[in-house]
């Protein structure tokens, strides 16, 4: 019974140490894309997402994406507790948080560095 | 003008001396009268012009100089356009810190505080925590930061005693380097990453006032080490992976034997009664974690998560204590949520020999302004609801047993402010374990 139960238990670590393989190796999950869009001047837009150039077959235009520092923000510091609002701290309080957020939450430096600026540019000071 | 005094001339010319002779006086002296009037109109036409000249030449005078002062003005105009775009170019939209000294060192305080209302089945109701948990922040510079959490509460003194005891823990200490954009090095009292509910779910963090069975019976929330971490982009859609590898004291006996009765999973910080500096037992523990977050769009994310530690904890070193950890977190828009951890440990014992136990939970929420009613107090609430499942080997008091215990809770966040909660949840308990019992919690809680 005993032994049941542990090998029940290494089926489910391994079967979990596979699906985080198969995340790794990027199979079977689509990252971010932003929606194609009917508008191919790229110039025009005010945000960052930029359109790649229609390939010759005239297949869907592929998209790629460039989040920007609002975005960022709403995407993670959601996901642990309530959105905060920039406006609550300084820039230099800003810079702190976002420091200790990037390593409590490991968030990659150049992503944090994008969320400190949108939060900095909208910051009480 | 000049014509009249051509006219004029020519009539003089085309008359014949003759008829010169035949001229009176009288005539002669009107015409000389009308030559006379001409000729003065022809200077005060002439003196007239000069003057138009004179006006006309100052007015292009200080045309040239309006043309002048307009070009000048255009070239500030344009410099200055250029000034501005390189400056954009050069920080876009950045602000200006408030003095020098707030760029290289900052302090801030963090934190949170909770109060609680328990009416536990078969119980008395009371007012049962007032807890405060600030967390200091000091960054040095743009790679250091020094960062503290407390947790101070009361409880009543011992029975039969009066009072109230005051209780002050330190929940995590550490100074933390960032060496490069993929590594930070972490030292001191870490937050164990076994999961992620220690690291981003404790307190106001968490969407339930208490925490899952299986977290507080089966793992460590903390422990004394060093650790390196960091965020490992993939593309520009922010999907990355994230690692933490660390070495820790580990879990130790509470009484230096391999009695399983003495896994003390807290303890073993280094520092003994006897001020004696050593691990309690030979090695240190060695544990990790690697996550992978995928976003499909903001709001829309899944991050999966496996993590693991393994080290002796007996004095002699004789047995091993491991755990395993597969963490999953899923938002389906702002304002679902899922969440939850599969928790297994197993270590050996003097006594009973290998002992494993396990347990799991799994969390949702959702925000009711997701219905779009728009209705104020109906936007402010969200559901929560929790699965939580525990087989351990003790009870509550420490008794070898095997435990079964599932709960399922179910309650209410009311934001009153983004940072002010108000809480309430029932939990109904089905258990082995005679001293689990359902129970009413409510809770205030504020995040600052």
């Amino acid at each position: 019974m005993h032994s049941i139960f542990m090998k029940r238990q290494n089926l489910i670590l391994w079967g979990a140490a596979a699906l985080v393989v198969a995340c790794l190796s990027g199979s079977g999950l689509t990252p971010v894309q932003a929606q194609p869009t009917s508008n191919t001047d790229s110039s025009s837009s005010t945000n960052s997402v930029a359109v790649a150039a229609k390939a010759p077959d005239a297949k869907p235009a592929a998209v790629k994406t460039q989040l920007t520092g609002a975005e960022l923000y709403s995407m993670h510091c959601n996901r642990c507790h309530p959105e905060r609002y920039p406006t609550e701290r300084t820039a230099a309080q800003w810079k702190t948080i976002m420091l200790h957020m990037q390593i409590r939450a490991n968030i990659p430096v150049e992503q944090s560095k994008l969320i400190l600026q949108y939060l900095q540019d909208n910051s009480g000071r | 003008m000049f014509g009249l005094m051509a006219a004029i001339c020519a009539v003089g010319i085309s008359l014949p001396p003759r008829a010169t002779a035949q001229v009176s006086l009288v005539d002669f002296n009107a015409l000389k009268e009308t030559v006379q009037k001409l000729s003065e109109q022809v200077q005060s036409l002439q003196q007239t012009n000069v003057i138009q000249q004179q006006t006309h030449e100052k007015d292009m005078e200080q045309l040239q100089r309006l043309q002048e002062k307009l070009a000048e003005t255009q070239q500030i105009a344009t410099n200055a356009e250029q000034k501005s775009i390189a400056a954009a170019q050069a920080q876009p939209l950045s602000r200006e810190p408030i003095d020098e000294a707030t760029v290289n060192h900052n302090f801030q305080i963090l934190g949170d505080a909770e109060f609680q209302y328990v009416k536990a089945a078969g119980q008395h109701g009371a007012f049962s925590l007032a807890d405060f948990a600030p967390i200091f922040l000091y960054r040095g510079g743009d790679n250091i930061l020094f960062e503290a959490g407390f947790d101070t509460t009361i409880q009543n003194n011992a029975p039969a005693s009066g009072g109230y005891t005051t209780t002050f823990n330190l929940s995590f200490a550490q100074l933390d380097y960032v060496m490069n954009d993929y590594m930070t090095l972490c030292a001191g009292e870490l937050l164990i990453p076994l999961g992620t509910y220690a690291e981003r779910g404790a307190g106001w963090l968490n969407k339930i006032p208490d925490d899952p069975l299986a977290v507080d019976a089966l793992l460590p929330g903390s422990g004394v080490g060093a650790e390196l971490r960091g965020g490992i982009p993939v593309g520009d859609a922010g999907k990355f992976f994230n690692y933490s590898v660390y070495l820790a004291n580990g879990p130790s006996s509470a009484d230096g034997t391999g009695n399983a009765e003495a896994l003390d999973l807290g303890g073993n910080v280094g520092v003994r009664s006897d001020d004696t500096v050593a691990n309690l037992h030979g090695n240190p523990s060695l544990g990790g974690r690697l996550g992978v977050f995928m976003p499909f769009k903001p709001h829309y994310d899944l991050e999966l998560g496996i993590s693991s530690q393994s080290g002796e904890w007996d004095n002699a070193g004789n047995h091993l204590w491991t755990a395993g950890v597969f963490d999953a977190a899923l938002h389906l828009g702002p304002s679902f949520e899922a969440k939850g951890e599969f928790i297994v440990t197993r270590f050996g014992s003097d006594d009973l020999g290998q002992i494993s136990q396990q347990g799991w939970w799994v969390q949702a929420g959702y925000k009711l302004a997701g219905l779009n009613l728009e209705i104020p107090v109906i936007n402010n609430l969200e559901l929560v609801g929790r699965y939580d499942s525990l087989h351990n080997a003790y009870d509550s008091a420490n008794n070898a047993f095997d435990f079964n215990t599932q709960r399922y809770t179910a309650g209410f966040i009311y934001y009153i402010t983004n940072t002010l909660l108000f809480e309430g949840d029932y939990e109904f308990l089905h258990s082995t374990d005679p001293s689990q019992v359902g129970q009413l919690i409510l809770q205030l809680s504020y995040g600052f």
